[in-house]
């Protein structure tokens, strides 16, 4: 039996968060736990908690889960482990092992979906070095997906969205619309070429952006996923105290997504996301609105943002192409602190 | 007056409705867009707003009416194409692989054997589409490593994405295992698959 998984979900990946607005409002009222082996917590807004083991090990905790983004089970999995285990490489850390995290509406999909489902996932996650080595299923339609994992890292080597610098150029390693793309594909708007392009982004590792950012001490860095490129620069220019530009006719875009957004294809979360952050931006007078608005698409297992000196600016995206992230390229730059935390450009 | 009626979709598609009813409609002109999701309506609102449009709202038993009037002002925007030829490129591939059998191109005089297969090289770079694969053995190793005159050439191909494919058992032949700059090395049954399943296969 041949299932569709798309006809089960209303929005899918990480379209499917909860608004970081109302998000922010909840967790204000949950107390952070004091203790000074916890070296990364939510109060940076940042990827994943770090724990401190000892003065040479350290844990990189993060989960995620979302509903469908694709027809297909097994191709499914795949993006939603390479999305869950993306906040570890994005904090400089190596991913080690990981639970599933699974909910499947067992009386209304035939088994062997869940299982195809797992297969993708432990193919990923098999591919990331990362051992799955358990998990928990609940009985729940949609069906929802994805992993909770744990990673090593040096405690004095951790990348944060704390770490941007004044001065510092801003890199993208993977070009965004993801959330434009699927929202066409559902109303039938977009190529075979461009939809296999996104797939092909989802489901590609941050691990070979990780290395060249581990390689070069990259100190600043986040990954790009439900929040958007601009929900994402936000939480790294706050935790940072900086303000960030983007120039956004740099930002790498996948296949026609700027043509969807032209024609109205907007996604409901780039509304979500544009409510939450635009107090705190600054748009140019003559910004373009369709690229204003995938600032604020949300990206499924989107690519690595981080800060980096000029001088090493060329060296690392001439290593990010060769490493097969060809459309990895220099989107802006840090300032010290402005009026606004993010100017976003042409 | 023109009635879009959006009842019963979820977004994007109201908004896709409204955009194209926008672009069909003259400055000054209305119609009248219908939506009973809540969200929907929220999101049309700020589009319209960033998209300069005047729109009057009532709503009734769960469905919103908006009656939409163009007006000369547009939203700020280059045009599709325009910004298509910025900088970024994506780059197209054809339905065919290149096989590099040797560090010349043709037969004739060496010097200008190796000239020719440099200047072939660099010229797959222009061409319209990238080919899928390049494909090196014999001799053809040769030019992929450090210190040959074309490795910078196949060194952009492959940031292009072109996939490079070294035949291990060449590199291995010629003694290069620790002077390959570029691509993956490859199986005989790896080579053999991508050219068997090329639609053409060219050997300069």
């Amino acid at each position: 039996m041949k299932v569709d998984l798309l006809q089960m979900v209303e929005y899918g990946g990480c379209s499917a968060k909860i608004s970081p607005k109302q998000l922010e409002e909840i967790l204000k009222y949950l107390p952070l736990p004091k203790d000074p082996n916890i070296l990364v917590d939510i109060d940076t807004h940042d990827d994943a908690g770090v724990y401190r083991v000892n003065d040479d090990l350290a844990l990189v905790l993060t989960t995620d889960f979302f509903p469908p983004v694709c027809s297909d089970p097994y191709e499914f999995g795949q993006i939603a482990a390479a999305n869950s285990i993306s906040d570890v490489y994005a904090m400089g850390g190596d991913p080690v092992l990981a639970l599933n995290i699974m909910m499947f509406p067992a009386a209304k999909l035939p088994m062997e979906v869940y299982a195809d489902i797992i297969k993708g996932g432990f193919d990923k996650a098999t591919e990331a070095g990362v051992r799955i080595i358990g998990g928990h299923t609940i009985d729940d339609f949609p069906p929802k997906y994805g992993l909770a994992v744990v990673g090593y890292i040096h405690p004095e080597k951790i990348i944060t969205n704390a770490g941007a610098r004044p001065g510092d150029s801003l890199i993208l390693t993977k070009p965004i619309g993801t959330g434009v793309i699927l929202a066409g594909h559902r109303l039938e708007m977009v190529s075979d070429d461009d939809l296999a392009e996104a797939k092909r982004l989802m489901k590609l590792l941050n691990k070979s952006g990780a290395e060249v950012m581990k390689k070069h001490n990259i100190r600043g860095a986040t990954d790009i996923t439900g929040f958007g490129l601009a929900g994402h620069a936000l939480k790294m220019a706050k935790a940072s105290r900086v303000s960030l530009k983007i120039n956004m006719k740099d930002v790498p875009l996948i296949g026609n997504s700027y043509k969807l957004i032209d024609e109205g294809c907007i996604p409901g979360a780039s509304f979500r996301n544009l409510d939450y952050a635009e107090k705190d931006i600054d748009f140019a007078s003559d910004l373009d609105y369709n690229l204003k608005m995938i600032a604020f698409d949300a990206q499924t297992s989107g690519g690595l943002l981080f800060s980096v000196s000029p001088d090493k600016m060329n060296q690392i995206l001439k290593e990010l192409h060769s490493a097969g992230l060809r459309n990895s390229n220099v989107i802006g730059s840090v300032t010290d602190p402005k009026v606004k935390y993010i100017y976003l450009n042409n | 007056m023109r009635i879009v009626d959006t009842k019963g979709q979820l977004c994007p598609a109201p908004l896709i409705a409204a955009k194209k009813a926008l672009k069909e409609t003259a400055a000054g002109d209305s119609f009248i867009l219908l939506t009973d999701n809540r969200t929907s309506f929220d999101n049309l609102s700020r589009f319209l707003k960033d998209n300069k449009a005047d729109f009057k709202v009532s709503e009734s038993g769960g469905v919103w009416t908006l009656t939409i009037t163009k007006t000369t002002g547009d939203a700020v925007q280059t045009k599709a194409e325009e910004y298509c030829t910025s900088a970024i490129s994506h780059f197209e591939k054809g339905n065919y692989v290149v096989a590099l059998t040797s560090d010349k191109m043709g037969d004739g005089d060496d010097e200008l054997g190796h000239l020719l297969i440099s200047n072939f090289i660099k010229a797959l770079k222009d061409l319209n589409k990238l080919p899928l694969h390049m494909v090196f053995y014999n001799k053809g190793v040769t030019l992929a490593v450090k210190d040959s005159p074309v490795i910078e050439h196949i060194k952009d191909l492959e940031k292009m994405g072109v996939e490079i494919h070294l035949c291990a058992t060449c590199v291995n032949y010629y003694k290069l295992e620790n002077n390959v700059a570029v691509g993956t090395l490859s199986n005989m049954y790896s080579i053999a698959e991508i050219m068997a399943s090329a639609g053409n296969v060219i050997r300069p």
